[in-house]
C-alpha cells in the first residue's frame, strides 16, 4: 500500500480597499493590490507554518530514508516569497535537494482558467508555472488543477499537454461502489491516470485534527497509522492545504508532534510505503476508468464549482473579468496582463460565496472581508476601474 | 400588558412590537388584557384572547415631545403630565380588573408604563416582566434625569427584564439592572405584509426611472439623517440622477431641508413626512435600497421590514438588528465615505442588489413574531415561577 502525502501551498494576492472617491488616473499594480497586507500575512503564516513545517519536514527526511512528500506551490505564492520572504524559497530548495520531495504543476495564478471557453490562457499559465518552479523540479509529470477542479475535458487537455497523472477529489457519487484507493484512467482520455483524494483520511488531519467534538479526538500518529494499515487498495492519497500545520491548527493543538511521529509510526507497518505522485503514476497500474462529465472540486459539501461560481455576483465578476482577455492581451502592456491575471486568483471569487452556514464559516475564515458583499463590491470597483482604462486604450 | 401605542397610532418600534406580540401570543393561547391610553379613534381586537382596554385620554405621542437638549418644553410638560396621568389611571384600572380576572403577571413596556407596573406589584405581589425597547441613553445625547430615574427604578423592580438586543442589554446594565435577570428577545417581522407589494403608479411616476435610496424614521439625531444627507451628497457626485426619499418627521426637519439646499442636492431629496402603513410598504418596495444610519439603534424593526420587502439594507453597526441578520451591509454611522461607497455599489451593481435582496427576504422570513412570542412566553413562565 502506497501512501502519498501532498500539500497545497498558496497565498492569494489580496486586494487593496479601493475607494471610488479616489482619483482615477493610475493603474499600477500597487493601486489594486495590498502589498502591505499581503506581506503581513505572509510573514505571519511563515512564522507559524512555512518555516517550522519545512524545517520539520527536512528533519524527518533526514531521519527516515523512506519518507516522501509532495507539494504544489502556486506562482502567486512564489512571487510573494520573492517580494517579501525569499528565505521561504530557500527552505523549499533544501527540501527539493533531498530528492524525495515531488513538486507538481498547476496554474501560476491559482485561477479558474481551465473553465475559460478558450484554453490558451490556461496553457500559458501552466507553462508560466512550470518555469517558476524550474529550480525545484524540472518537467513535472503530474498536474494539480486549482482547487482540484477536474472533468473529462480538463483531463483530456492536461493529457495533451504531456502529463501522466492528474489529481482529483475522490467523490462518492463519481466512484459509486469503487474506492478512491486505486488509480483510474479517464473515459475520454488515452492513458492519463487520476490520483483521487481520500477525503476522509485527508480531512481527519486537515479539518478534524483539533476538533474536540470529534469522537476520535485526540488524533495520534499511532492511531492514524493503524487506520492507514487497515486500508484496502493500491494507494491512499492524503491531500491538504499546507497551512494545516501551524496555521489552521495552531502549534498548541499538537499538530507538529503528530507530524513528527508519523513517519516512524507508519514504518512500523511493513506493508506501508511512502510515495510521491510521480512515482505512483509510474509504478502503479490503473484499475478501471472513471467518467466525470461535470466539473468536480475539493471544496465545500457540493464538491463542484459553486464555491466560486455559485451566485450571481460571482458569475458576473467572472464573466466581466473574462471579457477583458482580448483587450488586455491586445494592449501588449505587461503590467496590465499581470493585473488581469492576478485578478483571476480564485480566492477573490471564493470570498463572495453566500452559501449555507457550515460552509460559509470556512469561507469566512479565509476571507479578509466583513461579508461576501464587501468582497464583491471591492472586486467590482477594481474591475470597473481597470476595465475602463483598458477599454479606453483599446478604443484609441 | 401595559403599552402606550398601538396601530394606527404608531410612532416607534414599541407600538409595532406590542401589536404583533399580543397577536402572536394570543395565537399561542396566552390571554392578554392590553392597556393603552384611550384616544379619539377606536382600537379593536378580533382575537378572543386579546382585549384592548383604553384608559386616560391622550393624543400625545411620546418620542416627539422631548427636545434633544433635554429641556422640558411646554409640550414636554404636557407630555409628562399625560404619562403620569396614564400610569396612575392604568394602575387603578388593572387593580380593579385583577379582582375578577386574577392576572398571573404584568408585562410593562419602556419607562412609559413602569410606574404603573411598580404600583401594581406593590399592591398585589404580581411579578413584572419589563421590556426595554430603548433607553434614555439611546434616545438623546443628553439623557434626561427624570426619565433615567424611572428607568433605573423599572430595572430594579422588574422580576425579569427583556432587552430587544444584546446592545440594549448593555444599556440596561448601565441602568443598574442585575444581569442575571436580563433576557434578550429579538423583534420579528410579519413578512407576509411586506412581500408581493407592487409599487403604486404614483410612486413609479415620482421616481421617473431614478434609482431610489430610502431613509425612514424619526428625524432626530439618534436616527442619523444628517449623515444620510452628507453621504447622499457624495453619491450624487458620481450618480447625479439618484433620488433620496426621507420618510418621517421630527425636530430636525427644518435643519435637514436647509442642509439639502446647502449641499446643493435639494433636487435629489424628497421629504415625504409621515406616511400611512400601507404607503410605507409601497415605499419600501419602490426603493432600491434602505439606509438606517442610526447613531444608536436598540433594534431597528424598519430594517427588517425593508428586508422582508426584498429591499437590500445598509445599517449602522450600532444597531440591535445587526446582531441577527446576515444579508446587510454594515457601516459606522460617522463614516460618510463608507456609507456613500456602499450606497453607490448597491445602486450600480444589479447582481449585488438581487443577491442581497433575495437573501434579505430569507433572513426576514426566519425572524417571525411567533418566535418572539415563543421566547417571551418562556420568560413569562420564568417570571411566574418567581412569584
Amino acid at each position: 500500500m502506497d501512501i502519498c502525502f501532498y500539500f497545497q501551498v498558496h497565498q492569494p494576492m489580496r486586494l487593496r480597499h479601493f475607494s471610488i472617491f479616489g482619483d482615477g488616473e493610475d493603474t499600477s499594480f500597487g493601486k489594486y493590490f495590498d502589498n502591505e497586507l499581503n506581506k503581513q500575512i505572509m510573514e505571519k503564516v511563515a512564522t507559524k507554518c512555512y518555516i517550522p513545517t519545512n524545517n520539520l519536514m527536512l528533519d524527518l527526511l533526514e531521519k527516515h530514508p523512506d519518507f516522501r512528500i509532495s507539494y504544489s506551490i502556486t506562482g502567486v505564492f512564489l512571487e510573494q516569497c520573492k517580494m517579501f520572504m525569499p528565505q521561504i524559497l530557500d527552505s523549499f530548495r533544501a527540501l527539493a535537494k533531498t530528492g524525495r520531495v515531488d513538486f507538481l504543476s498547476e496554474t501560476y495564478y491559482h485561477s479558474l482558467s481551465s473553465l475559460f471557453p478558450s484554453k490558451e490562457e490556461f496553457i500559458e499559465q501552466v507553462e508560466m508555472h512550470k518555469k517558476a518552479i524550474g529550480d525545484l523540479r524540472t518537467d513535472p509529470t503530474v498536474f494539480r488543477n486549482t482547487e482540484a477542479m477536474f472533468s473529462n475535458d480538463i483531463a483530456y487537455l492536461v493529457e495533451r499537454m504531456g502529463y501522466h497523472g492528474i489529481m482529483a477529489e475522490g467523490i462518492d457519487h463519481v466512484l459509486g461502489w469503487r474506492s478512491a484507493n486505486y488509480l483510474y484512467t479517464v473515459n475520454t482520455c488515452q492513458k492519463i491516470k487520476t490520483l483521487l483524494r481520500n477525503y476522509k483520511l485527508s480531512d481527519d488531519i486537515g479539518y478534524r485534527f483539533s476538533a474536540k467534538w470529534w469522537s476520535e479526538y485526540p488524533l495520534t500518529a499511532d492511531k492514524y497509522s493503524s487506520w492507514l494499515s487497515k486500508l484496502e487498495g493500491d494507494c491512499v492519497n492524503v491531500f491538504m492545504d499546507y497551512e494545516t500545520f501551524g496555521e489552521h491548527h495552531w502549534q498548541d493543538t499538537g499538530i507538529f508532534e503528530f507530524l513528527k511521529h508519523l513517519p516512524g509510526e507508519v514504518s512500523n507497518h511493513k506493508h506501508l510505503r511512502f510515495t510521491t505522485p510521480s512515482m505512483l503514476v509510474n509504478d502503479v497500474g490503473a484499475r478501471g476508468s472513471i467518467d466525470v462529465p461535470h466539473i468536480t472540486s475539493w471544496a465545500d459539501m457540493e464538491r463542484d464549482t459553486s464555491a466560486w461560481l455559485g451566485n450571481e455576483m460571482q458569475r458576473s465578476c467572472f464573466n466581466q473579468m473574462l471579457e477583458l482577455e482580448q483587450p488586455v492581451k491586445e494592449s501588449k502592456n505587461p503590467e496590465w496582463l499581470s493585473i488581469w491575471r492576478m485578478l483571476q486568483n480564485s480566492d477573490h471569487l471564493y470570498y463572495m460565496c453566500t452559501k449555507s452556514l457550515s460552509d460559509q464559516d470556512v469561507h469566512n475564515y479565509f476571507s479578509p472581508y466583513e461579508s461576501p458583499f464587501e468582497a464583491y463590491i471591492n472586486y467590482s470597483n477594481i474591475l470597473a476601474d481597470f476595465s475602463s482604462k483598458v477599454k479606453k486604450e483599446a478604443r484609441k | 400588558m401595559l403599552g402606550w401605542e398601538f396601530p394606527p397610532f404608531i410612532s416607534g418600534g414599541l407600538g409595532v412590537h406590542c401589536f404583533e406580540l399580543t397577536r402572536a401570543l394570543g395565537k399561542r393561547g396566552v390571554k392578554i388584557d392590553f392597556f393603552m391610553p384611550k384616544s379619539g379613534k377606536k382600537v379593536e381586537s378580533n382575537d378572543p384572547n386579546l382585549r384592548i382596554i383604553g384608559v386616560a385620554e391622550t393624543n400625545i405621542r411620546p418620542y416627539l415631545m422631548i427636545s434633544k437638549t433635554g429641556r422640558i418644553t411646554a409640550a414636554g410638560e404636557k407630555f409628562i403630565d399625560a404619562v403620569q396621568l396614564y400610569n396612575s389611571e392604568c394602575e387603578q384600572a388593572v387593580l380593579e380588573m385583577h379582582k375578577t380576572e386574577k392576572y398571573d403577571l404584568v408585562h410593562a413596556h419602556d419607562w412609559l408604563t413602569a410606574k404603573a407596573a411598580a404600583g401594581i406589584k406593590e399592591k398585589t405581589g404580581l411579578s413584572i416582566v419589563q421590556t426595554f425597547h430603548s433607553t434614555e441613553f439611546d434616545r438623546t445625547s443628553v439623557p434626561w434625569d427624570f426619565i433615567l430615574d424611572i428607568e433605573r427604578m423599572a430595572a430594579q423592580k422588574a422580576d425579569i427584564i427583556i432587552a430587544v438586543s444584546q446592545r440594549t442589554r448593555a444599556q440596561v446594565l448601565r441602568l443598574g439592572a442585575d444581569e442575571r435577570k436580563i433576557r434578550v428577545v429579538y423583534n420579528g417581522v410579519d413578512s407576509a405584509k411586506f412581500t408581493g407589494i407592487a409599487p403604486s403608479r404614483t410612486a413609479e411616476e415620482f421616481k421617473n426611472g431614478r434609482r431610489t435610496v430610502l431613509f425612514l424614521g424619526r428625524l432626530t439625531e439618534q436616527k442619523g439623517p444628517v449623515q444620510f444627507l452628507h453621504a447622499a451628497k457624495k453619491v450624487v457626485q458620481v450618480m447625479p440622477d439618484t433620488l433620496f426619499l426621507i420618510v418621517g418627521t421630527g425636530e430636525l426637519l427644518p435643519l435637514l431641508i436647509n442642509l439639502s439646499l446647502e449641499l446643493g442636492i435639494s433636487k435629489n431629496v424628497s421629504f415625504l413626512g409621515y406616511v400611512s402603513d400601507s404607503d410605507q410598504r409601497k415605499i419600501y418596495s419602490a426603493s432600491d435600497l434602505y439606509v438606517m444610519p442610526s447613531t444608536s439603534e436598540p433594534f431597528g424593526i424598519t430594517a427588517l421590514e425593508a428586508m422582508a420587502s426584498g429591499t437590500p439594507v445598509i445599517i449602522s453597526r450600532t444597531s440591535g438588528v445587526s446582531e441577527v441578520i446576515r444579508s446587510a451591509l454594515r457601516v459606522d454611522f460617522w463614516d460618510i465615505n463608507g456609507m456613500a461607497e456602499k450606497m453607490v455599489a448597491l445602486l450600480k451593481y444589479r447582481p449585488l442588489r438581487s443577491t442581497m435582496g433575495g437573501m434579505a427576504q430569507d433572513d426576514a422570513r426566519k425572524l417571525t413574531w411567533d418566535k418572539t412570542a415563543e421566547e417571551t412566553q418562556k420568560v413569562y413562565g420564568e417570571a411566574f415561577a418567581r412569584k
